[in-house]
């Protein structure tokens, strides 16, 4: 029909299955975090380790790098089940899901044979640089730039909301390198800024529930080799757009709230009043269709296809889906709040406003989905 | 979908788009039934997909029955065909042969007594003045039966649903033959609300997404203030909004097309969402048509009146959702995201 709306049946295959219990039995065996389903919320550089020491980072990636040459709906049974279980997955999450993949696709062999091994190992943390004091939605009028000196770039200017970037190693920095033309896409690239490379200062910013979450980061005449520049100079932009499907079709993107319905769940197994049920059931059908629609993009993903503006849609409607989980689950709670479930719903309310906008804003999404239905 | 239900619904839907525009079923909200587009659909064994040949069907499953229904849906198809195909899974569970012709099933306060008397009120059967044969689920005792009589053997007041479509009283007082009555369980009856829950789910996807193209060619078409109502950014919000509910309950709706033998709790996952859709998505197109789709004249009312009505066909969201959260809780063994993954 329209563009961007081929949600086609897929199933995850069955042979999955073991994966999945090998997962669970890992995640059970955990003990020394509390759960919390946001992807964004936990972060340990233990749990990453334990975690990579069974193969599950860079799963997908080649074994000559030291991947596992597994397949997209492979990690894609890992890392639901990851959040479902509300791991702190945040150390390893973006080197894992796109900085990786970015590094196989657009850079060199050395980059590989230095980057690649360290994020599969759960050594080397990474962090996105897109968004500036100046830049948000609008990311083509990014300032940090680079001027070229022998041997590389020299770096100035300022990233902010980089999640994580202070228990963090590297950060992909999307970067102008050439003055913008006529194409505001143009003339930008991506560079590895190691962060505790001269000339970087990190300052935290506290998130509205009071957590470090993300940071601003100074660069002041920082040298950048010219080992260290991901793809040719000048292909920044395409190099971004080229990592939005994997960043918006997951299962983080609409599974954030889940502990809270899950917590609700177990709170009316002795009982639900018709409201509580009708309301649990509401919740309950739109995850699983959000899941079915999940997976039908990981099945493209998955057969090499870059279904971008379906990305965009499920983002959309599963951001809705965990701001509204916290909103209604409030009003039907029983009349002894368990304490697991009062803990998540007030965790997941204070988190819940960054859920559409990370990532893309609302508004943003909704213009791609726009323009997939040619309206713009 | 599988490469047959690609067919089978291409081959609906040109019959459909030749046999039935829009004038075709204002035609028939004015009474005049396009009973020879029912025997092109009926010739060409749409009518009784599903059900087994050795039954006098077409073969086939309920799944490719559903791949039909999401077709008429997109049309505003006003015929039996959900209902001819509901009584048709009736008789097929009871292990009986079609009858020829249009059918539908009826529930109500209807009694048969031990002389074989079969008498009360039904309300509300969809279509019922069109069909040849009906089934009637009345009390026996204690337990239910359903009979299969002549649709002319009944009394019968005529009536219209939200979208115009024919729905009539029944007032039954008739002599039934004992080879005519077959004893049904609760679960037997159970199952027809699903399959009628699975059918009005599929047809509101295909109406979904038949309103998404309707409305935005009207955005793209329609110009105020020098351009086209599209380019503003709060109409393509809105258009946004509305895609993604299509998306998701032709996502849902394609669940129960590929399964052959729908699961109920899909079905109960499919009938909450869409017709939450329905509500959220007939209102967006309105808003965007502006006082054109307010009229009777302009075709969105074909859509968005029977979006209304279907969402409150064999059961609305707030039973289903209830249904469902009662099942999910029911089940102790496993935790919510256990029985998720269980569900694909
Ligand atoms: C928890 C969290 C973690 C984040 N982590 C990172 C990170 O690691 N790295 C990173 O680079 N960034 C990160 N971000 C930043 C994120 O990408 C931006 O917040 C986002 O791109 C929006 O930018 P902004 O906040 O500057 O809002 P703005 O772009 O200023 O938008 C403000 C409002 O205006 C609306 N708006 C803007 N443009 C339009 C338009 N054209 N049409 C209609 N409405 C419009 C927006 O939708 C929004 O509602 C993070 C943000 C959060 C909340």
């Amino acid at each position: 029909m329209f563009q961007g709306m081929n949600f086609a049946p897929a199933q995850l295959p069955a042979e999955l299955e073991s994966l999945r219990a090998e997962v669970r039995e890992f995640l059970n065996a955990e003990t020394d975090w509390q759960p919390n389903s946001d992807f964004n919320a936990g972060a340990s550089p233990e749990f990453s380790r334990r975690f990579a020491a069974k193969g599950w980072i860079g799963m997908t990636w080649p074994k000559a790098y030291g991947g596992g040459g597994r397949s997209f709906l492979e990690r894609y049974v890992v890392t639901e089940e990851l959040l479902a279980a509300g791991a702190p997955v945040g150390c390893h999450w973006i080197a894992d899901r796109q900085s990786g993949p970015l590094l196989l696709k657009f850079g060199t062999e050395a980059q590989k044979q230095q980057f690649l091994p360290g994020i599969i190992a759960g050594e080397s943390f990474y962090s996105i640089g897109m968004s500036e004091p100046d830049t948000g939605s609008d990311l083509a009028s990014i300032r940090t730039s680079a001027v070229q000196v022998p041997g590389g770039w020299c770096l100035n200017g300022s990233k902010i909301w980089t999640s994580n970037a202070h228990l963090n190693h590297f950060m992909v920095t999307l970067v102008r390198t050439a003055p913008a033309t006529e194409n505001r896409h143009e003339g930008m690239s991506q560079f590895i800024v190691p962060i505790d490379a001269d000339g970087v200062t990190v300052r935290g910013i506290d998130n509205l529930a009071g957590e470090q979450d993300f940071n601003q980061i100074f660069f002041d005449d920082v040298f950048i080799a010219d080992d260290q520049v991901v793809g040719a100079p000048g292909n920044g932009w395409a190099q971004v757009m080229s990592e939005l499907a994997y960043e918006r079709s997951g299962p983080e993107r609409f599974l954030s709230a889940f502990r809270v319905l899950a917590e609700f769940g177990k709170s009316l197994q002795n009982g639900a009043t018709e409201s509580q049920a009708r309301l649990y059931g509401q919740l309950v059908a739109h995850l699983v269709v959000l899941r079915r629609m999940s997976i039908s993009i990981a099945s493209l993903l998955e057969a090499g296809l870059m279904p971008d503006t379906e990305a965009a849609l499920i983002k959309d409607l599963g951001n809705s889906y965990e701001r509204l989980v916290p909103e209604v689950v409030r009003l039907y709670l029983p009349g002894q709040v368990p304490k697991g479930l009062a803990q998540a719903l007030e965790e997941c309310v204070l988190h819940a406003p960054s859920f559409t906008l990370r990532g893309g804003t609302r508004e943003i999404l909704r213009g791609m989905i726009a323009r997939g239905l040619g309206l713009r | 979908m599988n490469e047959e239900q690609q067919l089978i619904g291409e081959m609906a839907r040109r019959m459909l788009d030749d046999h039935c525009g829009p004038e075709v079923v204002d035609r028939a909200e004015q009474g005049d039934y396009p009973a020879a587009l029912w025997t092109l659909l009926a010739d060409n064994g749409l009518t009784t997909l599903g059900i087994e040949e050795a039954l006098g069907g077409a073969g086939g499953t309920f799944g490719d029955a559903l791949v039909v229904l999401r077709e008429a849906g997109r049309k505003a198809a006003p015929l039996p065909l959900a209902e001819t195909l509901l009584a048709g899974q009736v008789l097929s569970l009871l292990g009986q042969k079609l009858p020829e012709g249009p059918m539908a099933f009826g529930q109500g306060a209807v009694t048969l007594d031990d002389e074989g008397q079969l008498k009360g009120a039904v309300h509300g059967v969809k279509f019922a003045r069109h069909c040849k044969t009906l089934l009637v689920a009345a009390k026996r005792g204690d337990a239910w039966v359903i009979c299969q009589i002549a649709a002319e053997s009944v009394g019968l007041t005529e009536g219209k649903d939200l979208a115009g479509e024919a729905r009539d009283d029944l007032d039954v007082l008739v002599q039934v033959q004992p080879e005519a009555c077959f004893a049904i369980d609760e679960a037997g009856l159970d199952a027809v609300l699903v399959w009628g829950a699975a059918m009005r789910s599929v047809m509101m996807a295909g109406a979904l997404e038949e309103a998404l193209a309707a409305t935005v060619g009207y955005a793209l078409e329609r110009k105020q203030f020098g351009k086209a109502i599209a380019k503003f950014q709060a109409i393509q919000q809105q258009l946004a909004i509305f895609a993604t509910h299509v998306a998701a309950s032709t996502r849902a709706a394609e669940t129960l097309m590929v399964q052959g033998e729908v699961a109920s709790i899909d079905v109960a996952i499919a009938k909450a969402r869409i017709g939450e859709a329905a509500g959220i998505c007939a209102e967006i197109a309105h808003q965007v048509h502006g006082a054109i789709g307010y009229t009777r004249d302009h075709r969105l009312n074909h859509l968005t009146r029977r979006l209304w009505a279907w969402r409150d066909a064999f059961g609305h969201e707030a039973y289903w959702q209830e249904r469902l959260g009662r099942a999910m809780l029911a089940d102790e063994a496993g935790d919510l995201w256990q029985q998720v993954t269980a569900l694909g």
